[in-house]
C-alpha cells in the first residue's frame, strides 16, 4: 500500500468524520483497463490519472486516449479516485470546476457500471476504464493495479 | 464593459454555424450546449471602520466602513454556456454578476472565446480569456475549486487587470509522467475603476508555463503592457502646467506608456489527505506604481468532509517618496494649487499596499456541489502604509492591525 493512502485511511478511522470516504475506502480493488486489442502496453498510476483528470488526452504511444467514468455514487469510483488520486468525490468534483470554468476541459462520459466499462472499451479500441478487479476478463487489459 | 454584451452573442453564433455539420452526436457524447455556473454567497466583517476591506481596486466599497457585514466582498453568481461544434471548434461564454466598479451588480464577461483545437495538444482561442498571472488566476472567482475563501490579496491584488482580449496559444508536452503545458497571450484590455474612469493595458504580452507531475504543479507566469490610467492623467498635466520640475516629476511618476513588466511563480503539492501552496509575484512600473511583490504560503489537512487550513500572506512595496515641486521658488499666487498637487502625490505614493496576513479557516464539504467555509485574518498594515484597504476615511490611520472574519458557501451547478 502506499502512504498516501495509508494516511488518508487512518486520518479518516481517527476522525471518523467521513462515512462516505470510508464507505469507499473498504470497497474491493480496483484496475485500470484498456480492450485486450488495445497496443499499449504499459501505463504509469501518474499517467492514467492524468488521462481521467483531463491533463492528458493520449497513450504514451501517441494513440488517442478516451477516458470512460463510472457514474458518480459507484464504488469502482471513489475507489478509483481515492487510491489512484488521492481525491475524493469533492476533491474530483473542486477539479473539474477548475478545468470547465477556465474552457480547458470537461469530465469523461459516464457510464452505469463494471460491465458498460467493458462494453464501452469493446467499441472503441482507444478507450481507458477503470473497473473491480473481480470483473478483468479476456477482453480487456489490465494496465494499472493499485 | 460597454463591449461585453455585444461580442457574447456573435462568438457563440459564430462557433456554431461555423461547423454545423459535426454537431452530430456520432461517437463523441460530448453535448452540443452545455450550460454550467458557479457561485459564491458570502458575508465579511472588519474591525477598521475607517476603511474597507475588499478583494481589488475596482470595487467602490467593502467590509468596514461602508458596512460591518459586507455581502460584496465575495459574492457572486456566474452562468457558462459552452458550444462544441465538433471535435476541434468550440466556444464558450461566462458571465459573472458581482459587485462592479458603479456599484451594481450588472453582468460582465469573464471569458469569451473561440477555441480551436488544432491537435489533442496544442489549441489556440481568439477573444476573451483570463490571464494566468498566478496559479489560480484562471479560476480565482470559482471558489469552490479553492481550499480557502478567496486568493490572499497580497499576491492576487498586485495584476488588477486580470483579463486579455486577444489570441492565446497553448501547447502541452508529455516527458514520461510529467505535463507541461506552455501558454502564451497577446492583446488589450479596458477595465473602469469605480470612480468611472478607464485603465487600459495594451500591447499586452504574456508567456506562462504549467509544469504537473502527480500531485505537483508548479506554474511560472511573465507578461507585461503599457499601461494608461485615465484618472491620474489630468493630476500629471497639472504638475507638467510648472515647467520643468514639474515636467520631471509628471515623467518619473505617470504610468502612461510605461511597459509595466509582471513576473511570478507558485506551486502546490496536493497527495490528496494534505496540501500546500506557495506563490511569489512581483512587478516594477517605474511610476506612481513603484515596485511590489507579495507571496504567501498556506496548507492544510483533510479530514473528511472538513479541511482546516492556514495561510501567511505579505505584500511589500518599496516606498518612494517625493518632495514634489519647490513651493518657496514659485510666485504666492501659485503656492496653493502647488501644496495641493504636493499633498496629492505624497498621498498616491504613500499608499503604496505594505501588509502581512495570517488566516485560519476551514472549508466543509456539506452537499454535492457545494462548500461552507469560515476564515478569520488578522491583517498587520506595513509602518505608514494603508495595506490594501480602500474608502479611507480621514480618521483612518495607516499602519494599524485589523480582523477580518469572512463565511461563505460556494456552489457550482
Amino acid at each position: 500500500m502506499r502512504p498516501v493512502s495509508l494516511a488518508n485511511r487512518i486520518a479518516t478511522a481517527l476522525v471518523g468524520l467521513a462515512s462516505g470516504l470510508a464507505a469507499g475506502t473498504s470497497a474491493a480493488d480496483v484496475v485500470v483497463v484498456v480492450s485486450a486489442s488495445n497496443p499499449v502496453a504499459a501505463l504509469t498510476r501518474n499517467q492514467a490519472v492524468d488521462i481521467f483528470l483531463g491533463k492528458s488526452s493520449r497513450f504514451p504511444d501517441g494513440n488517442p486516449a478516451v477516458p470512460i467514468d463510472q457514474a458518480e455514487g459507484a464504488a469502482a469510483r471513489d475507489e478509483f479516485y481515492l487510491s489512484f488520486a488521492g481525491k475524493s468525490a469533492a476533491q474530483v468534483n473542486a477539479h473539474w470546476s477548475k478545468m470547465i470554468f477556465t474552457g480547458r476541459g470537461r469530465p469523461p462520459r459516464e457510464v452505469a457500471n463494471d460491465a458498460e466499462v467493458k462494453k464501452r472499451l469493446a467499441d472503441n479500441p482507444n478507450a481507458i476504464g477503470y473497473l473491480d478487479q473481480s470483473q478483468v476478463d479476456a477482453s480487456v487489459k489490465v494496465l494499472v493495479s493499485k | 464593459m460597454k463591449l461585453e454584451s455585444r461580442t457574447m452573442a456573435p462568438i457563440a453564433l459564430a462557433a456554431m454555424m461555423l461547423n454545423p455539420a459535426t454537431a452530430r452526436a456520432d461517437d463523441t457524447a460530448t453535448p452540443v450546449f452545455s450550460f454550467s455556473g458557479f457561485g459564491t454567497l458570502g458575508v465579511v466583517h472588519s474591525s477598521e471602520s475607517n476603511a474597507d476591506f475588499t478583494t481589488t481596486i475596482f470595487k467602490p466599497t467593502g467590509a468596514g466602513h461602508s458596512r460591518a457585514w459586507s455581502a460584496d466582498v465575495d459574492s457572486l453568481v456566474a452562468a457558462q454556456v459552452s458550444v462544441n461544434a465538433g471535435p476541434k471548434l468550440s466556444a464558450v461564454v461566462q458571465a459573472v454578476s458581482e459587485q462592479r466598479y458603479d456599484n451594481t451588480y450588472i453582468p460582465t464577461v469573464e471569458w469569451a472565446n473561440i477555441k480551436y483545437q488544432f491537435t489533442p495538444d496544442f489549441f489556440a482561442r481568439v477573444g476573451r480569456v483570463v490571464m494566468p498571472s498566478f496559479l489560480g488566476s484562471a479560476y480565482r472567482k470559482v471558489a469552490y475549486a479553492s481550499p480557502w475563501v478567496r486568493p490572499p490579496v497580497e499576491v492576487y491584488s498586485l495584476v488588477p487587470i486580470t483579463k486579455n482580449d486577444g489570441v492565446e496559444a497553448s501547447y502541452r508536452q508529455h516527458f514520461g509522467d510529467v505535463v507541461n503545458t506552455i501558454q502564451g497571450m497577446y492583446g488589450v484590455l479596458t477595465s473602469e475603476n469605480s470612480d468611472g474612469t478607464q485603465a487600459r493595458a495594451r500591447n499586452q504580452g504574456g508567456i506562462f508555463s504549467t509544469f504537473e507531475y502527480g500531485p505537483l504543479t508548479v506554474h511560472v507566469a511573465y507578461h507585461q503592457a503599457h499601461l494608461s490610467v485615465e484618472a491620474l492623467r489630468s493630476f500629471f498635466d497639472a504638475f507638467r502646467a510648472f515647467g520643468p520640475q514639474g515636467i520631471a516629476i509628471a515623467d518619473q511618476y505617470t504610468c502612461d506608456g510605461k511597459l509595466i513588466p509582471f513576473g511570478s511563480v507558485g506551486a502546490s503539492y496536493d497527495p490528496g489527505p494534505w496540501f500546500l501552496t506557495g506563490e511569489w509575484g512581483t512587478s516594477n512600473g517605474h511610476c506612481f506604481i513603484g515596485k511590489r511583490s507579495g507571496w504567501y504560503a498556506g496548507g492544510g489537512y483533510r479530514f473528511g468532509r472538513f479541511s482546516p487550513y492556514l495561510t501567511y500572506a505579505r505584500a511589500k512595496a518599496s516606498g518612494t517618496s517625493n518632495p514634489g515641486l519647490t513651493v518657496s521658488a514659485l510666485p504666492p499666487f501659485l503656492a496653493g494649487p502647488a501644496t495641493g498637487l504636493n499633498a496629492a502625490l505624497k498621498g498616491i505614493l504613500g499608499s503604496a499596499p505594505a501588509q502581512k496576513t495570517i488566516a485560519i479557516g476551514g472549508r466543509w464539504d456539506f452537499a454535492k456541489n457545494a462548500a461552507f467555509k469560515l476564515q478569520y485574518e488578522h491583517i498587520r498594515l506595513g509602518a505608514g502604509s494603508p495595506g490594501t484597504l480602500i474608502n479611507r476615511q480621514p480618521a483612518f490611520q495607516p499602519g494599524g492591525r485589523l480582523d477580518v472574519f469572512s463565511a461563505t458557501v460556494d456552489f457550482v451547478f
